[in-house]
Order: C-alpha cells, then sequence, then structure tokens
C-alpha cells in the first residue's frame, strides 16, 4: 500500500440529508450515489448525492440499485463533470459496518461504501480493496 | 466488427470481436461470441456486472450484436 490513509470529505448537509433519509425509510434500506472527486488512494471529495430506490427482493436486509437508474445517475453526474466517488446504504438495526453480504457483493474496486446505522447510530465509511477482498475504513472529513 | 466496451467508472475498451473465444455452444457457420464472451476480454464476470445496450439491459448469454456496449458494476449489499 502506498500514499496516504483514504479520507471522505462529507458535506454537513448531504451527510443529514441521508441521515434522515435513513430514517424516513426504515424498517428499509435507502440507498444512493455519490458524486464529487474520487481517488483511489487519499482523500476524495462528495459534492452530490443522488438518491436511489432499493430495488432489492427483501428491502429490510438487501439493497439493490437498478442498472437502469444507476446509467441514468451516472450521465447525470458526468454531465455535471463529477466523478463516481462511491455509493451509501443504510443499516436500520446495524451493524455500524459493512456486513458479511456487503463483502460478498462489493464489485466497485476503490469505491467508498458509506454506511448508516440507525441502531446503534453510526455513520462509517469504507473503500472496497478488491485484490485483499475486504473493506478498509476510511476517515470522514465533515465539511 | 469492432467493439466500443465502456466500462463506467473505468477506461473504454475497443475490442475486435473477431479476436474474442468463444466458449458456448455455437450454431452452424460462424461462431458469435456472446456478452459474456465479451465481458471475459475485460476481466469481468456477469456475477459482477450489468451489460447495458442503448441503456436497456441485455441477457449476458445473448450473441454481440452492437458496436457499443455499457458495462456496470452492481451496487448491492446488504
Amino acid at each position: 500500500m502506498t500514499g496516504s490513509d483514504p479520507e471522505l470529505v462529507v458535506p454537513t448537509a448531504i451527510r443529514d440529508r441521508i441521515l434522515e433519509r435513513a430514517r424516513e425509510g426504515a424498517p428499509e434500506e435507502i440507498c444512493g450515489i455519490f458524486g464529487g472527486d474520487f481517488e483511489s488512494e487519499g482523500q476524495s471529495r462528495v459534492r452530490s448525492q443522488y438518491p436511489a430506490e432499493n430495488v432489492a427482493e427483501t428491502p429490510r436486509t438487501r439493497y439493490r440499485i437498478d442498472p437502469e437508474e444507476q446509467l441514468a445517475v451516472f450521465e447525470r453526474l458526468e454531465d455535471r463533470g463529477e466523478e463516481i466517488v462511491g455509493f451509501y446504504h443504510s443499516h436500520p438495526r446495524g451493524p455500524p459496518r459493512p456486513s458479511a453480504t456487503d463483502e460478498a457483493q462489493a464489485t466497485w474496486p476503490d469505491r467508498s461504501y458509506l454506511i448508516v446505522s440507525l441502531d446503534p447510530l453510526e455513520v462509517g465509511s469504507w473503500r472496497w480493496r478488491e485484490d485483499d477482498e475486504r473493506f478498509e475504513r476510511e476517515r470522514i472529513v465533515p465539511e | 466488427m469492432r467493439v466500443t466496451v465502456d466500462v463506467k467508472g473505468e477506461e473504454t475498451r475497443e475490442i475486435d470481436l473477431e479476436s474474442v473465444s468463444v466458449s458456448g455452444a455455437t450454431a452452424d457457420g460462424e461462431p458469435t461470441p456472446t456478452y459474456q464472451d465479451l465481458l471475459r476480454e475485460v476481466d469481468l464476470s456477469p456475477h459482477e456486472v450489468s451489460v447495458l445496450v442503448d441503456g436497456r439491459p441485455v441477457p449476458e448469454d445473448q450473441p454481440v450484436e452492437s458496436d457499443h456496449v455499457t458495462v456496470l458494476r452492481l451496487i448491492k449489499g446488504g
């Protein structure tokens, strides 16, 4: 591993909005996409969040974003000059970290996976390191 | 035919369809690579991505008929 420790800059207004969505969406998981400035190592910066529908068959314990909606969001953020920074989803009943399912189904190398846990109330973020097949915790920098 | 494979979040690849190795059963005449064969060329599997043509998902076992393909890594978990 080279470079500095990973960080994710998250504007307070965006963090608050996601928390609000997570509370409104409970007991189901909510999810969405972050646009902004992406760095595979070091600091990524969230500039926008794009809510997406959770189309998982069991949305209380799973989340999935429909590919057509995903593509539409990517086109919107690219039109705004943003990069794909990462994704967020909620864990209405915890845990405040990636679940075994999150690890088994992660596919985006080096992107941020931010998790809002409601019980216990905690917001954390991790980078998916594909070569190691594990999540690496990153620091959230409020802005 | 040359196929442009746009793997979102990564670089776009140009792939010569004639050079793609075909894994499945072939019909009479020339074998036609499927989208799954195309994915193998970019080191991805159908388990981790969706393939879209003109903004619509296509089954990975179908023969490649478009010269522009979008590949999306799935966003899902628990």
